[in-house]
């Protein structure tokens, strides 16, 4: 597990999500990278309730790099508690439907593309939430360093060179803290769900 | 001296035994024949005569051989045959033949040390030198083997090189007998294997944090297996037989350089990754330390 970082690509004006995609799909190709199949990351929220006291929010999400896991992260207040468990936290969600209900309307996924180039793992997603297109996620995986900080200046290189000069790219609000711990698999959860839980408040949306 | 007199008397030692115990057997074999047709008419009384004389040789030769032995020196230790003698106690009876052949291929080792000595001195009176003896000859005082040295000393060595680095940990073990196999953790960055024969490096396998490291099997990622590569040509860089203890700090000094492995960019372009491999400056200089691209370091 290496240190990954996720970036945000804007979709300019009246361009689709599909031209987005392919675009970064064909600089990826220049470069020499091979594809290998597709990732899906999913997010589904959970509402506490009422009786319960304090309404809380579980989010649950799949990430198709790890597909015997489920995380599950309580917001409580300040604080993010995380659960990395096995496949059958699932049932355990439906088993639960009476206390914690499903806000089905906010389910959001991240699909696309997988690409391997040297040892640099690049995803290029698109985000839909209900059917309908929210925007472009590119992830970028740095397989052989597990230290954010040592190995960011390398990959703010490799994601400029990709995305190109315009966009700015700052280290993710989730790895600021942790640069200087061991990367795992949830740090990049976390980061899935900074970037749907902002999806999730845009209202504009725009068909793929 | 005192040794080649004592051999001429065992010699004749040996000589007069062995002469006492041919007159013996030829007084058993007239015995054996008993009267024989050449003893003619008074047979009996030619035969006694005969046998007085064969038994009075029999005498003079055992005071010789009393004379003889009464004049070799008792020896004062027993003799020491040094590892030879475990040669007896082999159970295969096809391998107690040995001691002959092993004594015989002394003596021809002693020849040609003898020959060789010979040689060498021949050879030296010639001014005509195409060859560099003379400096051989200055080394050899010196010369030792560094393949053969005990474990204490080679833990000494290492371990006083992993003290000097807070952030290079140094683990030695000793999987195969006497030979040291050393695991460096270096930082959060890498982990190595270095394989010692005595205090020579022999094998070194770079893997990265989350790897299992093993001697043979490489690294998943690019960046780790080029810099296995690099360490093997260090290695050889450093390679010093007459100063191993040398040999090993640099090497170390040098692997301890890439804890900046993916946060330096190279000193050349001036860029973390290189456009065509997607590698960050995997190679050190062996001087300066500094990080290059392997396309960039000419």
């Amino acid at each position: 597990m290496g240190v990954t970082v996720l970036q945000q690509y804007p979709v300019p004006e009246n361009k689709t999500g599909t031209y987005v995609i392919e675009l970064l799909t064909k600089r990826l190709l220049a470069l020499g990278a091979t594809q290998q199949g597709q990732f899906l990351v999913d997010c589904e929220s959970y509402l506490s309730h009422p009786q319960m006291g304090t309404t809380k929010t579980v989010h649950i999400l799949h990430n198709s790099e790890q597909p015997a896991s489920v995380f599950s992260i309580l917001e409580s207040g300040t604080k993010n508690i995380h659960v990395i468990a096995d496949g059958l936290f699932d049932l355990l969600m439906m088993k639960l439907s009476q206390h914690y209900t499903s806000k089905k309307q906010t389910k959001i996924e991240s699909k696309g593309p997988r690409f391997e180039l040297g040892d640099f793992c690049v995803k290029i997603g698109s985000v839909t939430m209900n059917q309908s297109f929210k925007g472009v996620l590119v992830e970028v995986e740095y397989r052989p360093c597990v230290m954010a900080n040592a190995v960011w200046g390398l990959l703010r290189e490799f994601l400029q060179g990709l995305l190109g000069p315009t966009i700015n790219i700052q280290p993710p609000q989730h790895l600021v803290s942790r640069m200087n711990e061991i990367y795992t698999p949830i740090d990049t959860i976390y980061q899935y769900l900074e970037h749907f839980s902002a999806y999730r408040k845009v209202t504009g949306l725009r068909s793929s | 001296m005192n040794q080649t007199i004592n051999v001429d008397q065992l010699n004749s030692a040996l000589t007069s035994l062995r002469t006492l115990r041919s007159s013996v057997s030829h007084v058993f074999e007239t015995l054996s024949n008993g009267l024989r047709a050449d003893h003619g008419e008074d047979g009996k009384d030619k035969f006694l005569s005969e046998l007085q004389e064969l038994l009075n040789n029999v005498n003079i030769n055992v005071r010789d051989l009393e004379q003889t032995v009464n004049s070799l020196p008792i020896p004062t230790a027993p003799f020491n045959l040094g590892n030879t003698t475990f040669l007896s106690q082999d159970t295969t009876q096809d391998r107690q033949a040995l001691y002959t052949q092993l004594v015989n291929s002394y003596k021809w080792t002693d020849k040609i040390h003898e020959y060789s000595s010979f040689a060498y001195t021949l050879l030296n009176q010639n001014s005509l030198k195409r060859s560099n003896i003379n400096s051989a000859t200055k080394r050899r005082g010196k010369m030792q083997s560094n393949h053969n040295v005990a474990p204490l000393q080679v833990d000494n060595v290492i371990n006083n090189i992993g003290r000097s680095y807070n952030d290079m940990k140094i683990t030695i073990s000793r999987p195969f007998a006497s030979n040291a196999v050393v695991q460096i953790n270096l930082s959060h960055v890498l982990k190595a294997v270095v394989a010692f024969k005595g205090l020579l490096m022999e094998w070194v396998m770079v893997k990265g944090y989350g790897e299992t490291l093993d001697l043979w099997t490489e690294s998943r990622h690019n960046v780790f297996r080029k810099v296995t590569e690099n360490a093997h040509a260090a290695m050889l860089h450093f390679y010093s037989p007459m100063i191993p203890e040398l040999a090993v700090r640099s090497f170390m000094t040098w692997l301890h350089s890439y804890v900046n492995l993916f946060s330096d960019p190279c000193k050349r372009c001036g860029c973390h990754l290189h456009h065509t491999s997607m590698l960050p400056p995997a190679w050190r200089d062996f001087r300066s330390l500094e990080p290059f691209h392997d396309e960039c370091k000419q």
